[in-house]
């Protein structure tokens, strides 16, 4: 049982996303009634699995919510911003009921019921409303007069419900869901037992019945399909209306059910359409579309994507990673062997484990859309509550990035964009007297840039200004009052710990926990943090990531007797170049293709001894938007390189991001070429600056 | 995993640096290796060797010597790697060790284990679980999980450390 009720936590968070995620559509979009219709199923499904499940407090709670969407859905009730508010209050409390089912928290408790009498009062307040109207203008009111003549008339359904053999793995009992059908009007159901094997072959666990259903109902076909809406996946339904009379009080109709069958034959819906359009030949052809209409959606729903654990993912994942490497091996043992025909197959071997790869890939790369619902959220909450208007704006949320990355970049991002709120962007009077439009603007923006992806977040807000950062720093004693410090420097200042401009400690951001935190969680996944800002114009941050964590296309070289890879996507051209050349230089720079190239020595920046060759290889990378050479003693060619983490003993060491194995078992150092240069170019500085000073 | 002290184990691998014998718990000991190939990480702490490949996956081996303030290990065909499951901060980490040589694995109760003196060793007392005496050879029992899992690079008492350095000047 503890199984099920895992999964249901599962489906039921993945239903609380897509909860929050339609209402904040819906308030842009009052009017689509097919949000409100998505809103409508998503809660009904988390009632009834709530109350299959043992969540009662859940199913209670959503029950006057989906009692409330039922009216909207009706037409009885209008979206307003008082009931989106109240319903986003309570899918977060949703969220707090699924972790803790039984309230044992005084504050959910208080929550809980606090919520409630908020719901309650929206539906007793549209219930007079309605039934007032009602009164007055009962004959012109043309919405609630249709209503009521809807509301009399009775239709006659055939519902063909076939539950799968393995409907009770999910805790689905069937006779329940045909027991909610008798309660919708008068309704007979026809069980069809044949499939049934004899006692001995019977296997307690899985579902042999079928039935055929009749049912004369005031409701409409919609609220059929409702019952059935969790078991969509684990049934095939069929649902037709017959007829917009009560059937079941035809004589004649009620003859033909009792009718004995030959070989134990269904009823059919054909022959019933027939015996119908006999009864009354005027079949509706909409109706029948409409019928089509549901079936057919119900099946491209469960086609379109499958739920994988995130375990299963990361076995695959590591899986992958051990043929890539296994394949390198084979590759290099075919190439030593020299026999042709092994090194066809490996070739092969290759050319599908990068495909596979490739693939496996793709699987764990998430859209960074996935966040979004969160971020809006969080805008609209916290602009009310700082009584600021802001819009938000989201660019290139295609971008897709690591699963792994993904989950980490969540608390990041949400402090970044709480900063802007609470700091960067003004409150309206502020806004026009500046000059600037009303409605402050947070931008985010993501797109691709060499191997890594870059995410924007700007505002059009305060901006940092340098003073208060000088002042800060002075009065925390980080920097001294003779100090100079560029523009950049002074605002780099708020990466370090414990710095906070923000004048009063608000609710929302000002600990003083803060940026320096964000970088350490984003160096974490092996991103950079950037922020570039001006006064009054606004604030930049960009955050750099690499696209993945486990594999690279790379460049194999060597220095002394050690392989290094460096990162293909980063690489631009190789050189050869003369060793004097390279050595014997005071600028450190070469020319290439006549241009002007500044280089690191490799050996020389790893500590090793001179090379005594006479030719050398260069590797020119891209860095931010220069070319930079690096100098190796040669380069062996191109390698799939499985990233091994060196582990917390080298979590100093900036310029190797990780190892891999070749095919031989030695073991190659990953360089990151932008932390490896960034590194160098700093020591560079260093070192001339000593010079000087001599 | 038992916390510090108390094993479930009584089994103690011995080994060897220069001319002290040491002990750790078995149940700490992955595996004992051969010298291998070792691969060296530019701009990494002296003590830290570099990384070994141990069947497909990368472990970083550390020159106990040198965490023990002794001069850095000398191959020989004795040196052996001893693979060590640390836990370092509630996480399981593992690495490979250099030490000079393995001895033998023993059986020593916690009646013959004695608490490590204050005085008269050179070693801080908490990195020593204890001592036992075995056919006249004293072993000290080290405390693997923290020698290995703290950032400090020696193990030695502050005022051998300063000592040896005055007598190395």
């Amino acid at each position: 049982m503890d199984n099920f009720r895992k999964k249901f936590i599962e489906e039921a968070t993945e239903h609380i996303n897509e909860l929050e995620k339609a209402l904040l559509e819906l308030e842009r979009d009052p009017e689509n009634k097919e949000l409100v219709e998505k809103v409508f199923r998503v809660m009904h499904s988390l009632k009834g699995g709530g109350a299959m499940f043992g969540f009662d407090k859940i199913s209670e709670f959503t029950h006057h919510l989906e009692t409330i969407y039922d009216l909207v859905r009706n037409g009885q009730m209008y979206i307003s911003k008082d009931l989106l508010d109240v319903t986003l209050a309570s899918v977060d409390h949703l969220s707090n009921l699924l972790n803790d089912e039984k309230i044992n928290d005084q504050l959910t408790l208080e929550k809980h019921s606090e919520l409630t009498k908020r719901i309650e009062n929206i539906i007793s307040q549209k219930q007079t409303i309605s039934s007032d109207s009602l009164k007055k203008n009962h004959e012109n009111n043309s919405i609630t007069s249709t209503q009521s003549s809807k509301d009399e008339k009775i239709s006659t359904f055939y519902i063909l419900f076939q539950p799968n053999e393995h409907i009770f793995n999910n805790g689905t009992n069937p006779l329940y869901l045909v027991d909610e059908l008798y309660g919708l009007g008068t309704c007979k159901a026809i069980p069809h037992l044949h499939k049934v094997p004899d006692y001995y072959d019977i296997e307690p666990t899985k579902c042999y019945t079928y039935w055929e259903i009749f049912l004369s109902t005031k409701n409409d076909i919609n609220s059929i399909t409702d019952v059935f809406i969790f078991v969509e996946d684990e049934c095939n339904i069929d649902i037709h209306k017959l007829s917009d009379t009560n059937l079941l009080k035809n004589k004649q109709f009620l003859k033909l059910l009792e009718e004995p069958r030959t070989g134990n034959k269904d009823i059919g819906i054909n022959d019933l359409q027939a015996f119908v359009s006999k009864l009354s030949s005027a079949q509706s052809i909409k109706e029948k579309k409409t019928e089509e209409k549901v079936i057919i959606a119900s099946k491209e729903n469960s086609i379109s994507s499958i739920r994988v654990s995130s375990d299963k993912l990361d076995t695959l994942m590591n899986l992958v990673s051990e043929l890539v490497t296994t394949q390198a091996r084979l590759s290099l043992y075919a190439e030593q062997g020299g026999n042709p025909e092994l090194i066809a197959i490996a070739e092969n071997v290759q050319k599908l484990s990068r495909q596979l790869r490739d693939i496996a890939f793709s699987i764990v790369l998430i859209p960074i859309e996935n966040l979004l619902t969160r971020f809006q959220r969080l805008v609209r909450d916290l602009s009310q509550e700082l009584k600021k208007e802001v819009s938000f704006i989201a660019e290139g949320t295609d971008t897709e990035l690591d699963k792994t990355i993904i989950e980490n970049l969540t608390d990041p991002l949400l402090h970044i964009l709480r900063n802007s709120l609470d700091h960067g962007i003004e409150d309206p009077a502020t806004r026009l007297k500046l000059g600037k439009p009303r409605q402050g603007t947070i931008l985010l923006k993501a797109f691709y840039s060499w191997a890594n992806v870059h995410i924007q977040i700007s505002d059009d807000g305060a901006g940092i200004d340098p003073e208060r950062i000088r002042q800060k720093a002075l009065s925390k004693g980080i920097i001294s009052v003779d100090s100079t410090l560029s523009h950049k420097e002074l605002i780099d200042l708020v990466f370090l710990s414990g710095f906070s401009t923000a004048q009063n400690v608000t609710d929302v951001s000002g600990r003083g926990v803060g940026m320096d935190v964000v970088r350490r969680k984003i160096a974490d996944i092996r991103g950079e943090v950037e922020i570039d800002s001006k006064i009054n114009i606004g604030t930049t941050i960009t955050i750099k990531l690499p696209l993945t964590l486990s594999i690279i296309d790379g460049l194999l070289v060597k220095i002394l007797d050690t392989f290094y890879v460096i990162p293909l996507t980063a690489v631009d051209k190789i050189y050869a170049a003369d060793h004097n050349k390279l050595t014997k230089t005071f600028n450190n720079l070469i020319i290439l293709d006549g241009e002007q190239i500044p280089f690191f020595y490799l050996r020389n920046e790893f500590g090793l001894e001179e090379n005594k060759v006479k030719s050398e290889q260069v590797v020119v990378v891209h860095y931010e938007d220069k070319r930079i050479g690096l100098a190796v003693d040669n380069v062996v060619g191109e390698y799939q390189a499985v990233l091994k983490p060196l582990g917390k003993y080298y979590k100093n060491q900036e310029i190797i991001s990780g190892a891999t194995i070749l095919g031989d078992g030695t073991i190659a150092l990953v360089i990151d070429s932008n932390k490896a240069i960034k590194y160098f170019s700093n020591q560079f500085i260093q070192n001339q600056m000593m010079e000087d000073k001599k | 995993m038992i916390e510090n002290k108390k094993h479930a184990i009584n089994s103690y691998l011995t080994f060897k640096l220069g001319d002290e014998f040491f002990a750790a718990n078995v149940s700490k000991v992955l595996n004992i290796l051969e010298m291998t190939k070792v691969t060296k990480v530019p701009k990494a702490p002296n003590y830290m060797k570099g990384v070994i490949n141990l069947r497909g996956s990368v472990l970083p081996l550390v020159d106990t010597r040198i965490k023990f303030d002794m001069t850095e290990t000398e191959y020989t065909t004795n040196t052996c790697i001893l693979v060590l499951d640390i836990n370092m901060n509630g996480e399981p980490v593992h690495l490979g060790a250099l030490v000079d040589s393995v001895q033998e694995v023993l059986e020593i109760d916690d009646v013959n284990i004695q608490p490590p003196p204050n005085i008269g060793t050179r070693y801080r007392s908490e990195f020593i679980e204890g001592i036992a005496k075995v056919e006249d050879e004293f072993i000290m029992i080290l405390n693997m999980d923290l020698i290995f899992s703290t950032d400090e690079l020696s193990v030695l008492k502050e005022s051998f450390k300063e000592g040896q350095e005055e007598v190395v000047k």
